[in-house]
């Protein structure tokens, strides 16, 4: 039946699995995939959640209205226990949504009568008892030094409790609820527990990273309250000759012909449109698979996407009264198939980024055609999958970053591996090639900017400037990454800069800013005379007027598209959160 | 000469601690609540809700009380006038009085700490910091002791004795001010402190108000000014430490108490609601709702058998454990804001003023009770900041008592929504009864209303006068109701509309036959017929508005008496329509005795109240005093004793028949009063302890007497007076008493010791001097100064019991001295009377 759970144990060698008819199943894992090992005692309803006991004895495996101990090498339940025993009268039923077995023989389970309950599971006893919400608990998570536990309810707050001597210094110990926090509007259903942060994500499709301030050595950046509601993932690409958008969402795809206008006016003015935006084609994706990656190609013929399992590559055909799009025969099966696609900017090649480091690269034949050119990999070999591609504008090269945060270039003349790269201990969020410097910009996710001329294969002077010099503080304490670069053909020394809030033009040929200036001082700027501004001047130009930013590309010489996705969007959409009562409404 | 009434409690009183309960001795199940009511700590049963015991001693507000944690028949009390006494309150003995010398904030004791308590001290040099000190209490023979080891605990502490508590087994104390949370650990020596963000986020208010300890654990509970709780854990780590919240208070968290075991956490606030948490959890949780009031502090007892709240309308509430209402001890309720002014019922002389919101209470001055509560308004209260609501603003009864007026209004400064309601007293259900309701009454504020007076004509005869803002008068009357299905005999309607010039109305007042109504017009006053409603004459004393307007009686029935807001009280004579006499006094209260033909007026100037009585046909007053008090007195009235008094003296004569009651701005409730205070208290809160008790006959009794004069000047004038005095002065009687009547020798040789002995001794004489010079100083501010030659004679005889001189003795000056040692020549005069 289907699967209601999963766990696996603490070595990572076995899986449990909880089924509908109640059924535990223990899997080996083996490399590249697991192996069925045994089933586990079977009873009636379903097995909601599992949880291994450290030493890998038992499994507690929640139902609903009990949970139950699993002996793991005989494959008998030792122990089961109603977890509404003393609420007799109650008409609902009490589902264990989350359980957690502690090294000390503790059970703690989490239920939808919004409890938190400890049980010694050996004697059958409960312990201690905390209602922390009104509504169901669904998530629970226990950290390392097993002091503290994290729960997630549906109402979107997370409670922390800690285990806390009764008395100072006492021996005897007891779990208090301490702290709450309400970061989500809806369900939390999941929540982790690090050593220094509680990380819970939920139905509003954020992921929130709170620190804990008592584990914090120092207040900083690494004690702030991050709130992702994003991918770092492009979800946009863009045909710059035709003007054409392509959105990615789960299940689909839609193409889009951006509207125009001939009107020039001043800063803040709204321009007519002399053509609208016209919504061309949806794709949507065959099977139950969700989108993996998609691309559309320069000059807006081709378009890929990729799923779980396979790559699909269509043609676009714009003909006069419509848009119709053919699907390219026999494109070849690449096993696993595509993190990330990429067209070359003559839109002739298609790249394809796989797994172990490897890049493909796929010819495109006209009229609708496609064959395997070449499979780059990197010489020293590598585990990890590629997930970003950056070819340079002239053709001749290509940078992949893989999952180890090494940075390949190859030539693509000769399809020769070219060089890496040095390492840096932050994972890429953006790179790009200059198109007629072919310097490499690579952006991490610490926020630091560095250039690469890959032909000379080694930093450029400014750089090293920029290593040397250190960037603005305010630059380094943002907490979203650039999700994009490009450039400016008209003046090569600007860099064009986005993350989820703002939109940046650096400048290479302007002073970098010290710490001792705002780094945001264009509306200042504005007012200054002339003078006064040119002496102001420096490299970062942030915009930051945008709601959350989606994408950023620069069409032509002075025509820029900007995607934006209002969070007040994602809201609608998102089913109704728990009814609360919220005093004085 | 001025006390406080017995019984009647000071309605700002109740600022100290109440403490907990503690537990009747093995014999005797009786339990005993304790609670600091101004300078007084009071003693009350819990099982009947009586004061059992009135002590007083301490010469300024007691601050805190606690029980002593090795005796718990003995209370400490600290107090504003810087000692600590040791009581044993079973007997209302003080057993020990420790002199710490400064202020005393707060007081706390710890079962731990041998023979040293804790209190709270003003900082020296700087203002508004206080410190937490901890003082030994010397074991010395004798009952004044000075406690000499002061030793600093904490810094920086709040004022508030709520802000400040010990843990578990006084381990640790925690202190709260502001946004942070101290900490110290008394065996380790560690100081901890906490701070809380200062910023209001989300509506939130971080700061403290109240701390609270977990009796078992280490836990300590702090209640914000938001309402949340926050119950802090781990806090001997500076940085893991850790806390929940609980939030279900809406405005402030006024105080915290755990149960005895911790299980239970008690909590109140504004919204007169107690909450009790089970267990620390935010969702199991308890109501008892509709208190009354703003709770503002919490007690339990120690065997957590019963708690009590203490309300900020002066009452206090008992409770079970099982969070049921059990009883209420309550006095005076303090208002909001009195209105009404003091109005006595006819029917059982009580006083009658604003009560709870809405309500009329009717309180008993001789039971120190409320009789009972009217509810006028009859609409749910809702506490809420800046919510208007309609309250009660004028109130008067006529002469019997059958007929009660009300005058509600709701506090909006354009269009008052304003109601008249007139209220029949209902003999079988003993209440009184809504009759008529009049809305908008008057176009605008109702200034005054009166009936008339007519004690022997008959209910159709009686009239209503309001006077209102809109410049008009009406004139309500009774009229039968023709409708045969209407429930009630009579109705009111208005009867007559009179107004003057277009002026305001501000007072009304009925001549005593009822004949004549005077209504006051901005600077007019205008008299009329009250049977035909002719204006008869008018009177006018410009510049300056009538305040207040009343008739004289009996004798000086003829005279209007006016005060207006220059500073003129004026007398015209109703007879030639002549002003008779005027006087240049800033008078606020006008009130005229209706058993006598005195009218008490009550001065405000330079800051102090002095009253002055006077008959309306001599322009010069039969009795001043001067000081009166330091507060702003507002209101006064007349209330009828049941028997006329016998043994006032002359000076006394005008409160023979009725007793004279004030109430300041901070709505404390005093009397005049014949008697010194320790005459009025019950037997049992006597001053001397060690005195064995003497054979009450009329001998002992004024012997009794001279020595309780003697100990409350001692308590009077403070650090001024010798401590030996005492030992000086009763050898004499002392010899008297404990000598065998036998050998005694003949009367004719006693007499002259023993009047030798009455007279005020050497010591005491600079002390009363200081007390002359004060008076004479305020009188000099005045400038009638054709009283001050009576005015003199009369101080003298009333210092006896003049309180509160302490600090005022450095003033003196060479010329001053020199007129005072003339006045002393003559001042032996009044030991005639004995």
């Amino acid at each position: 039946g289907p699967i209601w759970s999963m766990a696996a144990n603490g070595t990572g060698t076995r899986l449990a699995i909880g089924c509908e008819d109640g059924s535990v199943k223990i899997f080996q894992v083996v490399p590249g995939g697991i192996q069925f090992e045994r089933n586990l005692d079977r009873r009636k309803g379903r097995v909601l959640c599992l949880s291994w006991h450290p030493s890998d004895t038992h499994i507690a495996a929640g139902s609903i209205d009990i949970f139950r101990m699993i002996d793991v090498t005989s494959g008998q339940t030792v122990q089961r226990i109603m977890v509404n025993h003393q609420v007799q009268k109650a008409k609902r039923d009490c589902v264990v949504w989350a359980i957690a077995l502690l090294s000390g023989g503790t059970v703690v389970t989490a239920d939808s009568f919004g409890r938190v309950q400890f049980w010694d599971w050996e004697q059958g006893t409960l312990a201690e008892s905390h209602t922390v919400s009104t509504s169901a608990v669904l998530s629970l998570a226990v950290s390392e030094k097993e002091d503290s536990i994290v729960v997630g309810t549906s109402t979107g707050a997370t409670y922390q409790l800690q285990l806390l001597p009764v008395k100072l210094g006492g021996p005897e110990k007891r779990w208090v609820r301490t702290k709450p926090f309400q970061h989500h509007s809806h369900d939390v259903r999941a929540v982790a527990h690090s050593p220094t942060a509680l990380i819970s994500g939920g139905l509003d499709a954020q992921l929130v990273i709170r620190p804990l301030m008592e584990k914090m050595q120092k207040k900083g950046y690494d004690a702030v309250l991050r709130k992702f509601t994003f991918p770092h993932r492009r979800l946009v690409s863009c045909a710059r000759k035709a003007r054409l958008l392509l959105f990615q969402f789960s299940q689909h795809l839609e193409l889009w012909r951006l509207g125009s206008t001939e009107e020039t006016g001043k800063d803040g003015e709204v321009l007519p449109l002399c053509r609208m935006p016209e919504h061309l084609v949806q794709l949507k994706s065959k099977g139950p698979e969700h989108i993996y990656s998609s691309c559309v190609s320069p000059c807006g013929t081709w378009l890929g996407y990729s799923t779980a399992s396979r790559l699909h590559l269509y043609r676009v055909c714009c003909d006069d009264d419509g848009v119709s799009l053919r699907k390219v025969p026999k494109v070849p099966k690449l096993l696993p198939p595509a993190y990330q696609l990429q067209f070359s900017a003559d839109s002739d090649r298609l790249f394809v980024a796989s797994a172990r480091g490897a890049v493909h690269v796929l010819q495109l034949l006209e009229p609708g055609g496609c064959k395997h050119l070449h499979t780059l990999r990197p010489p020293s070999g590598c585990s990890e999958a590629v997930y970003l591609l950056a070819p340079s504008a002239d053709g001749h090269w290509l940078a992949a970053v893989s999952g180890d945060w090494a940075i390949h270039t190859y030539n693509l003349k000769c399809f020769k591996h070219h060089c890496v790269v040095p390492t840096y201990s932050c994972a890429v969020t953006a790179l790009a090639i200059h198109p007629s410097t072919n310097n490499l910009v690579i952006a991490y996710s610490d926020q630091q900017l560095l250039e690469f001329s890959v032909p000379e294969q080694q930093y450029t002077a400014w750089s090293r400037s920029v290593q040397s010099r250190g960037l603005h503080r305010s630059w380094l304490e943002r907490d979203s990454p650039i999700t994009h670069i490009t450039f400016n053909p008209k003046n090569p020394s600007h860099i064009l800069l986005h993350d989820t809030y703002l939109f940046c033009v650096l400048d290479k040929s302007l002073p970098l800013p010290d710490d001792s200036t705002p780094l945001m001082n264009q509306s200042t700027l504005k007012q200054l005379p002339e003078t006064a501004r040119k002496r102001q001047l420096h490299a970062f130009k942030i915009c930051k007027k945008f709601q959350p930013l989606l994408f950023m590309d620069l069409l032509d010489e002075n025509c820029l598209v900007v995607v934006e996705r209002p969070i007040m969007d994602l809201k609608t959409q998102l089913p109704l959160p728990v009814q609360q009562k919220k005093f004085g409404t | 000469c001025r006390a406080p009434p017995a019984g009647v409690p000071a309605a700002c009183g109740w600022r100290g601690v109440p403490g907990a309960f503690p537990r009747g001795d093995a014999v005797s199940p009786r339990r005993y609540l304790l609670c600091a009511s101004g300078d007084f700590v009071k003693v009350y049963s819990v099982a009947t809700e009586e004061t059992l015991r009135l002590m007083g001693g301490h010469a300024d507000l007691v601050t805190g009380i606690q029980l002593n944690p090795h005796n718990h028949m003995q209370l400490y009390s600290s107090s504003l006038d810087g000692s600590i006494k040791l009581w044993d309150f079973m007997d209302g003995i003080p057993i020990k009085t420790f002199t710490v010398g400064s202020k005393l904030l707060a007081l706390y004791t710890l079962a731990g700490a041998e023979d040293s308590v804790f209190v709270v001290i003003p900082k020296k040099g700087e203002r508004d910091t206080f410190q937490l000190v901890s003082v030994k209490l010397t074991k010395g023979a004798g009952q004044d002791l000075e406690a000499q080891e002061v030793s600093v605990v904490l810094d920086g502490v709040g004022a508030s004795p709520k802000h400040i508590a010990f843990g578990r087994e006084g381990e640790y104390v925690v202190s709260v001010k502001e946004i942070t949370l101290q900490v110290y650990f008394f065996k380790r020596k560690l100081l901890n402190r906490f701070s809380l963000r200062a910023v209001k986020t989300k509506g939130g208010d971080n700061r403290f108000s109240c701390v609270a300890c977990h009796p078992v654990e280490d836990c300590i509970a702090t209640g914000h000014a938001d309402g949340k709780i926050r119950l802090w854990r781990n806090f001997h780590h500076k940085k893991e430490y850790t806390y929940s919240t609980l939030h279900w208070h809406h405005d402030i968290v006024m105080d915290l108490a755990f149960s005895m075991e911790g299980t239970r956490l008690l909590s109140g606030g504004v919204e007169s609601v107690l909450v009790q948490w089970h267990n620390e959890s935010a969702w199991q949780k308890d109501f008892l709702p509709r208190l009354g009031s703003p709770i503002e502090y919490i007690s339990m007892s120690s065997d957590g058998a019963l708690c009590c709240t203490l309300h900020s309308d002066n009452r206090i509430t008992i409770i079970n454990s099982n969070l049921r209402f059990s009883r209420s001890i309550q006095g005076l309720i303090k208002s909001r804001d009195i209105k009404t002014g003091l109005v006595v019922d006819p029917r059982t002389k009580a006083l009658v003023l604003n009560g709870e919101p809405g309500h009329l209470q009717f309180y008993c001055l001789q039971s120190d009770q409320q009789l009972f509560s009217l509810d006028i308004v009859q609409r749910q209260y809702v506490h809420q900041a800046g919510l208007q609501q309609s309250d009660l603003v004028k109130v008067a009864f006529s002469a019997r008592g059958t007929w009660l007026a009300t005058v509600e209004e709701r506090e909006e400064v354009t269009d008052p929504e304003l109601e008249l309601k007139l209220w029949f007293y209902d003999e079988e259900t003993q209440s009184f009864k809504l009759n008529t309701r009049i809305n908008t009454p008057h176009d605008n504020h109702i200034t005054d209303m009166c009936f008339r007076d007519m004690d022997e004509l008959e209910d159709d005869s009686l009239i209503l006068v309001t006077t209102g803002r809109d410049c008009v008068f009406k004139v309500w009357v009774m009229v039968e109701d023709t409708d045969p299905e209407a429930q009630q005999r009579v109705s009111w309607s208005c009867d007559f509309v009179g107004s003057y010039h277009n002026y305001q109305a501000t007072n009304c007042c009925f001549s005593e036959d009822g004949s004549l109504l005077a209504v006051s017009f901005e600077e007019t006053v205008t008299v009329w017929d009250s049977v035909t409603w002719d204006l008869k004459c008018t009177f006018c004393h410009p510049p300056g508005n009538i305040r207040n307007i009343c008739f004289g009686r009996l004798t000086c029935s003829k005279y209007l008496i006016g005060a207006t807001d220059y500073g003129f009280l004026c007398c015209w004579n109703l007879l030639t329509c002549a002003l008779e006499w005027s006087a240049h006094l800033n008078v606020v209260v006008l009130q005229p005795d209706p058993l006598s033909e005195h009218i008490a007026a009550v001065s405000w100037l330079s800051k102090e109240s002095s009253l002055f009585v006077f008959k309306p046909n001599e322009p010069r007053p039969i009795y001043i005093q001067r000081n009166l008090c330091k507060e702003k007195i507002l209101l006064a009235a007349f209330v009828p004793r049941d028997e006329p008094e016998t043994t006032g003296s002359e000076k006394y004569l005008w409160l023979r028949r009725s007793q004279l009651f004030f109430l300041t701005d901070t709505q404390e409730l005093m009397t005049l009063s014949t008697k010194s205070l320790e005459e009025r208290l019950t037997p049992s809160s006597k001053q001397l302890a060690v005195e064995e008790s003497l054979p009450v006959t009329p001998f002992s009794l004024l012997l009794g007497k001279h020595r309780r004069q003697e100990s409350q000047e001692e308590i009077d004038l403070g650090k001024l007076v010798v401590h030996n005095k005492h030992e000086q002065a009763s050898p004499a009687v002392k010899e008297l008493l404990h000598t065998p009547a036998h050998v005694l020798p003949s009367a004719s040789f006693l007499c002259p010791i023993f009047i030798n002995s009455l007279l005020i001794s050497k010591e005491n004489k600079s002390a009363e001097e200081v007390a002359d010079e004060v008076d004479m100083e305020s009188e000099k501010t005045e400038d009638d100064s054709d009283e001050e030659r009576d005015v003199t004679e009369m101080e003298q005889e009333d210092k006896s019991h003049m309180e509160l001189l302490g600090e005022m003795t450095c003033k003196l000056s060479k010329s001053q001295e020199k007129e005072l040692r003339k006045i002393r020549k003559v001042d032996y005069s009044w030991i005639s009377a004995f």
